[in-house]
Parts: structure tokens; sequence; C-alpha cells
């Protein structure tokens, strides 16, 4: 550090950044909280059984809402992807029989394809995100019933996923081992390249960001093509778990990934927040969901509890001191 | 006895003190006018004045009364109003309408409008001014002059609140109106005189030297001195809004360095936009040319299309010789271009990404080794030109957004030059906003850069500024080049000059 910059301006006292560094954490807290809380309303909660249950459950979440992040954080947001999932799906069921391993890829290459062209969509033709990808959702729903028409596609010899559901050290299911490394690789790649600076100054100020010379439009559409691919990889680890596509079957997935993003504390608004966080959001969206049953709660009060904790967990993750607009 | 007066106002934001004491009188019947440079204290104390800010310290008397102004209706009631800046009028509504919106008083009976009334009521007060507008018309079928006129006639209901002659205060009216609108105003001012006080602010010192019976001069925050307009010229107005310490320099013009202008670093020819056409230009290495203009000018655009940011339909632009196209702002950064956007807050800077990440924004590859970002290298490159800039900042990783405005400009500034390989600069109102001595830091690294051989295109604050900084002056008038006048050391022309052929 130079000399110069000793001098320090007032408002920013050291409790301050204390605070900042503490919100870090908040979603992991929350989700500690929570898991305190499930235990304690019943400690059978706390077993290795209702563990892995929940997290097998959640890797396919973790996935939707890392991928979506990206664009929520480049200040959009992919209401697509549940139902590119669910077309990815009966994509996938059809295509084993023919291309056995190579489906899996081609799967995630077609979804990334298809969030390109969403993206393209948007910064091309100058359409909110919003509305490129709620008239995705819609056609991607209609393809995916014309496609498989209009019901299960059984997957007969499911050897090609099967690996999804296998377990790391007898415990662990693969699915999430999985998850957890798209996390990371994602995380990583951000970390170490510019597109942190990119996408964080996309989201926080477009017209800054461009006129500081980011290649904007590449990067909201990468965000699309990650966040399709994502969608994709979803779709593989539903197969391998239901041995079927479908054509809804990850639609009920919308609603809880981005809840889980805003769980765990990114700025709906873009700009703040990172995939770590969605990761600890997804399971404390999927530990709700699976949670509040197991520990006794009556399914009348199962959804008052899990929208009134989702809303308290925002409160408390959301770092207010980096977001100064709360639409 | 006074119509108003300001004792010891204080106002602090946080990081600046806009507000350091200042003491006004504006006495009855009188026309009197407040100058300053950007960052003076002048908006915030007109702002006080109508209730939109309320101060730390000191008093605001009203004929001798102590008086506290919450909001704009409390300063109405007191006989304060203000015509502001930025039009305050609905554009779908009509003169009447805007006239007497909120304080319909009989305009409304039972929540129903009385067309009728109104028209009267806004008859009344388009009378007092001697206009002949009709209160019927649509705002927006109104010229920009009309519309003032409804402004001031809007302002005028305040006397119906109070039983006083009204002061009228007038933020910037000229900065909209060409010539002829300036006369009809001043016109309308001196008409105003005889049964208020008005209090007129203007950049252009020779409006304020014209129209006004005294002038208030403010600096940093507090009143440095009065000035009796009679015989008064605008240089020593300047003199005295500049200060006298550094006032000689304060440009920084002796270390101007003469131009090599052998081969000009950037030459437009021809260049056609939507708001500008067949503008041409060179600007040679070291060189700085400003380009000024009365807004709609263009140049604002001109500038932006140099940069990439705004289409252009016709035109060549050629970077030291070589023809480039900028289809893209990131064309215009790999060609060596760099850009300063007069809204800072907006457009210059990412509020809540850290100083670090703000000035290697533009220029990633000066902190990567290979593809990936390399920390270290990130951290020396940023702390050198924290401190070659001087740049206060508590850490590199603090959020730009809580440095003050002349530090979070340098840092603006630094991004293009962490780079090392940028030849052509645009600053856009590069000093806007800032406070004195920042606004000298900002100059004093224009001189640096274009000693270095960095071409310079500076839209400047000011006529002053222009005429301090550049080496030669672009005058633009609506969208075309009107002409081009030298602006050496010690040959400089006079504000008076270039206002003749901007409008």
């Amino acid at each position: 550090m130079s000399t110069s910059v000793a001098i320090k301006p007032p408002g920013e006292p050291a409790a301050a950044k204390e605070r900042t560094r503490l919100t870090g954490f908040m979603p992991l807290i929350a989700l500690a909280a929570l898991i305190a809380a499930l235990t304690i309303a019943d400690p059978d909660f706390l077993t290795q059984r209702s563990l892995t249950a929940a997290a097998r459950t959640a890797a396919p979440l973790i996935v939707l809402a890392a991928g979506a992040t990206l664009v929520v954080l480049c200040g959009g947001i992919d209401l697509s992807i549940a139902a590119l999932a669910s077309l990815s799906t009966v994509f996938l069921a059809l295509w084993i029989p023919n291309l056995g391993g190579l489906a899996t890829p081609a799967v995630i290459l077609v979804a990334a394809t298809i969030g390109v062209v969403q993206g393209a969509a948007h910064v091309l033709l100058r359409i909110p995100s919003f509305i490129v990808t709620l008239g995705g959702m819609s056609i991607l729903s209609a393809v995916a019933l014309v496609v498989s028409g209009a019901g299960t596609v059984r997957v007969v010899d499911d050897s090609s996923v099967q690996w999804l559901d296998l377990y790391v050290a007898g415990y662990v299911p693969m699915s999430v081992v999985v998850a957890v490394i798209v996390v990371a690789l994602i995380a990583v790649v951000l970390k170490v390249t510019p597109l942190q600076s990119w996408i964080s100054a996309t989201g926080y100020s477009e017209s800054a960001a461009r006129l500081a010379g980011t290649p904007v439009d590449l990067v909201k559409i990468g965000a699309f093509a990650v966040s399709g691919a994502c969608a994709g990889l979803a779709a593989v680890m539903l197969v391998s778990r239901q041995f079927s596509g479908g054509p809804t079957m990850a639609d009920n997935l919308l609603l809880p990934a981005v809840a889980a993003i805003v769980v765990g504390g990114t700025a709906i608004t873009g700009g703040h927040g990172s995939v770590w966080r969605s990761l600890a959001g997804a399971l404390v969206v999927t530990l709700l969901r699976v949670g509040l049953p197991i520990v006794g709660v009556p399914s009348a009060y199962e959804q008052i509890l899990y929208g009134a904790i989702i809303v308290v967990a925002v409160a408390l993750t959301l770092d207010k001191s980096k977001v100064s607009i709360i639409k | 006895m006074s119509a108003l007066e300001v004792r010891g106002l204080v106002k602090h934001y946080p990081g600046v003190k806009a507000l350091d004491g200042v003491d006004l009188v504006v006495r009855p019947n009188e026309v009197l006018g407040l100058a300053g440079e950007n960052g003076a204290g002048k908006s915030t104390l007109l702002k006080a004045l109508v209730g939109l800010v309320t101060p730390d310290k000191g008093q605001i008397l009203v004929r001798g009364e102590s008086v506290k102004l919450r909001n704009v209706v409390d300063a109405a009631n007191h006989g304060i109003g203000m015509v502001f800046q930025e039009q305050s009028l609905v554009p779908n509504l009509t003169a009447a309408e805007n006239i007497v919106l909120g304080s319909e008083g009989a305009g409304v009976r039972r929540g129903i409008y009385r067309w009728d009334v109104m028209r009267r009521l806004a008859q009344e007060q388009l009378d007092k001014i001697g206009s002949h507008i009709d209160p019927l018309a649509r705002t927006d079928s109104l010229t920009f002059a009309e519309r003032q006129m409804v402004e001031i006639a809007k302002v005028l209901r305040i006397e119906q609140r109070s039983q006083h002659p009204p002061v009228i205060i007038l933020d910037e009216p000229t900065s909209v109106l060409e010539s002829k609108e300036i006369e009809t105003l001043f016109a309308q001012i001196r008409r105003l005189r005889e049964f208020a006080s008005v209090v007129f602010v203007s950049h252009r010192l020779d409006e304020v030297l014209d129209v006004c019976d005294r002038v208030t001069v403010l600096r940093g925050g507090q009143s440095v001195g009065e000035v009796a307009t009679a015989g008064a010229v605008p240089r020593e107005l300047h003199r005295m809004m500049i200060g006298s310490t550094g006032s000689d320099d304060h440009y920084h013009e002796n270390a101007a360095t003469p131009v090599a202008s052998d081969q000009p670093r950037l030459s437009v020819r021809g260049l056609s936009g939507k708001s500008f056409r067949d503008v041409d230009l060179d600007v040679a290495a070291g060189e700085i040319l400003a380009i000024v203009g009365v807004h709609g000018s263009g140049r604002e655009d001109v500038c932006r299309a140099l940069f990439g940011a705004e289409p252009t339909t016709a035109g060549e632009i050629r970077m030291d010789g070589t023809k480039i196209d900028l289809p893209s702002t990131r064309a215009a950064c790999a060609a060596g271009i760099g850009y300063v956007p007069a809204e800072r807050k907006t457009e210059g800077m990412v509020g809540s990404m850290s100083v670090a990440e703000n000035m290697t924004l533009a220029k990633q590859k000066a902190r990567l080794t290979g593809p990936f970002v390399a920390p270290k290298k990130q951290a020396g490159l940023v702390d050198s030109w924290i401190e070659r800039l001087s740049i206060r900042t508590p850490r590199r990783d603090t959020a730009i957004g809580r440095l003050s405005g002349g530090n979070q400009q340098k840092v603006v500034l630094a991004r293009w030059l962490v780079g090392g390989d940028v030849r052509l600069l645009l600053l856009d109102h590069p000093t806007r906003g800032l406070d004195i001595g920042a606004r000298s830091e900002v100059y004093r690294l224009m001189r640096e850069l274009a000693s270095s051989g960095v071409a310079t295109v500076l839209l400047a604050d000011s006529l002053e500024e222009a005429i301090g900084m550049a080496d030669r002056i672009l005058v633009m008038a609506d969208g075309r080049v009107a002409t081009e006048v030298p602006c050496p050391n010690g040959d400089k022309p006079s504000p008076l000059d270039l206002v003749k052929e901007m409008v």
C-alpha cells in the first residue's frame, strides 16, 4: 500500500466492515439455523438417511439455481429454466436408446443453445429478459408436450445415466457431488477471469459497463447459455432418478429455484451475489420442503412457514449496503 | 429590512461540506445574482431556501423573522418560490392546469375542475407578467421560452399565500433559451422587480452582470464577496469565484506544452448522426481540443459517437492515419480511445464495485497473466496509480461509491491510463460537480497527459474552463461545426467571442 492511501474517509468504521464480512456468511448461518431448528423439532431429523434424501432432492435444484444466478447477476431473469429442464428430460429419454452415453452431452449442448437463442433475442431485439423467457417457458413447454406425445417417456435401459445415482463413499449422492462441482467450477472461472468484473458491472450498471468497453451483450448471452446448460444437466439428474422423462417433470422447480437465488442473498436487481450463495439457498429451500413434513408440521401450516421463512431469510442474507435500490 | 436573509448556513453531506456558513441578503425589489463555480454550494443553498434541504446549522430569516422551511409549501407560505432548472411542468396538462396545480383554490369545487374559474385564475397570473399565452394550450405545444413564462406565472401564485412581496428564485433559467428569448426573459425579470425580489443564478457571468443589481459570490460553500454590477466586468467576478489563491494558473497554463501538429492523431471527416451533421475535426497528439456549444448543439453526441456509443450515418474516422470503424464501445477501447462520461455516478463508475475493479474494468489485460487475473499484478498496478494520482481511498478494495467526487473521477480517468495504450481521451464534463481543489487536480492531470502525447477532446463545464484548458476551440451550433477558434496561451479568446458563434 502506498503512503497516500492512509486517509480514512468518514462512514467506514470497523463495525461496518465487520458487518460486511458477516453478511457474506449469512446464507450459511441461515442454513445452520434451519438445520438446528429442524433437529430441535425432531431429534431424529439429523440422521444420515434423511440428510442423504434431502441432498439428493436438492441436487437438480442447486444446478438450476446456480445457472440462473448468472443471469440474475447480469440484472436479468431466466424464467424458462424449469420448462427447459422438462423439455430436456424428454429429449434425453428419447435419445438414450440411440445415443447411449452421448445423449447426456447432447442434451446439455442443445439446452445451452436454447439459452443462447433466448439471450440473443433479449440482447439483439432489446426485449426484457423477463418477457423473452416467459415466452420461452411457454414455447418450450408446448414443444415438450408435442415431442413427448403429451406423456411420460420411459427409459428402459438407463445404464448410461445410472452413474448419477451412485453414492460416493457410500453416503454422498453422486448427483450432489456433481452439483457442487458445477457450482465450484462456475465460481472459480468467474473469480480467476475478468468475467466476475464484467458480470457485476453489467448487473450493477449496464450503461457504465458499456461505456467502460465491457462486452455487455456477449456477457449476457453467455449467462443465458450457462443457465440453459445447467437446466440440461438438471434434467439428466432428474431422469437418472425417475427412469423417465416427462414434459412437465421439472416445471415445479421454477419458483424454488428463484427462491433459492434470493434466499442466498443474490440481489434480484443484479450485480451483487454469487453461485455459492445460491447453493446455500437451494439447500435451505430443499430442507424446508423436505424437512417440514418430516418433523411433523401439519401440511396446512407448511406453506405458511415456508413462505414466512423465505421472506425472513432474504431479510437476513441480502447485504443492503451493496444494493441501493430494493425493487 | 431585507426580504430574505441567510445567516451562517451549514449543510454536510457524507464526505462533503456543501455549505460552510453561507451569508446572503436579498433586499426588497432587487435582482440579486448568485455566482459560483460548480460545487460552490449554489444549488444546495437554493434548495435550502425552498425547503428541499434542511440545513444542519444557521438561520433563514424572512422579513427579519427566523423561519424553518420544511418543504416547498412552507417556503411558498413565506412567499419564496423557485423556477427549477429542470422544468417542472406536467407536459400533457394545459398551461392553466399547470399554473394552478397544487394551489387550485376556487378552481376546484367538490373535487371537480371548474374550467372557467381555472382559466380566469391562470389568466390573472399570466397578466401579471404581461404574457399572451393561451391558458388552455397544452404545455407540450409551447416553446421552451413560453413554458418558462408559465413557470414564472405559476410561481407567482405564492402571492396568494403570503401577504407580502414574493421572493422568486430563478435557477439557470437561460440555459435552454436562445438569445432573443433571453432578452424577453430579462425584460420579464426587470418587470418582476417592480413587485418582487428576484434571485438569479446563471453560469454565464455576462448575463449575471447584465440583469442583476448586485451579485453575491459563493466559493467552497461560503459567501466570499459581493459585487455591485454597475461597471463590473466578468473577469473580476470570475477571479472571485475561483479564489485568489492559485487563480492565476487555475488551469495550469504554465504546464501547457506546445503542440507538434504535423499529423493529426484523430481526424474526422463528414461525421453525421442523429443530432449532428458533416462534422470535421482534427486533434493532434498532445493537443487539447475543446468543443463548445449550447444545449442541443450536438457536441455530446459527437463525443459519444467517437467512442462508438452513438450510431453514425456517414463519415470517416482516422486514428494516426488509419481508418477505423467504431461499431461498439469495445472497438473504441481497442483503438486506444478512452471516454469519461458526464454522468459520473450512473455512467462513469460502478458505485458498488471496488476502486480496483473500477480502475481495471476497461483494460482487463493490464491485470491478467494469460487469461487469468493475477491478484499481485492487479494490486501493484492499482496501488501505483492510486499513488500517482494521489487518490484518497482507505484501501484499493473499498467501494468507489464511498470516495469523494474528485477521487471517484480520478479513478475513472485512471481506468484509461492503466493500459498504457490510450491515444485519445474524450472528456465529457470531467469536472462536473467537483470542488475547486479537485478540479485543479483534474486540470493538472489533463496537462500531464497532453504533454505525454495523449490527444484530448474536452466538453468543458463552462466557457471559462474551455478557454483555460484548450489549445483550440471548436464551436458547434445546431449539429454543425460553426467555427474554429485558436486558443493559444497568452492569446485566449474571450467568452463573448465564443458566445456570438454559439447561438
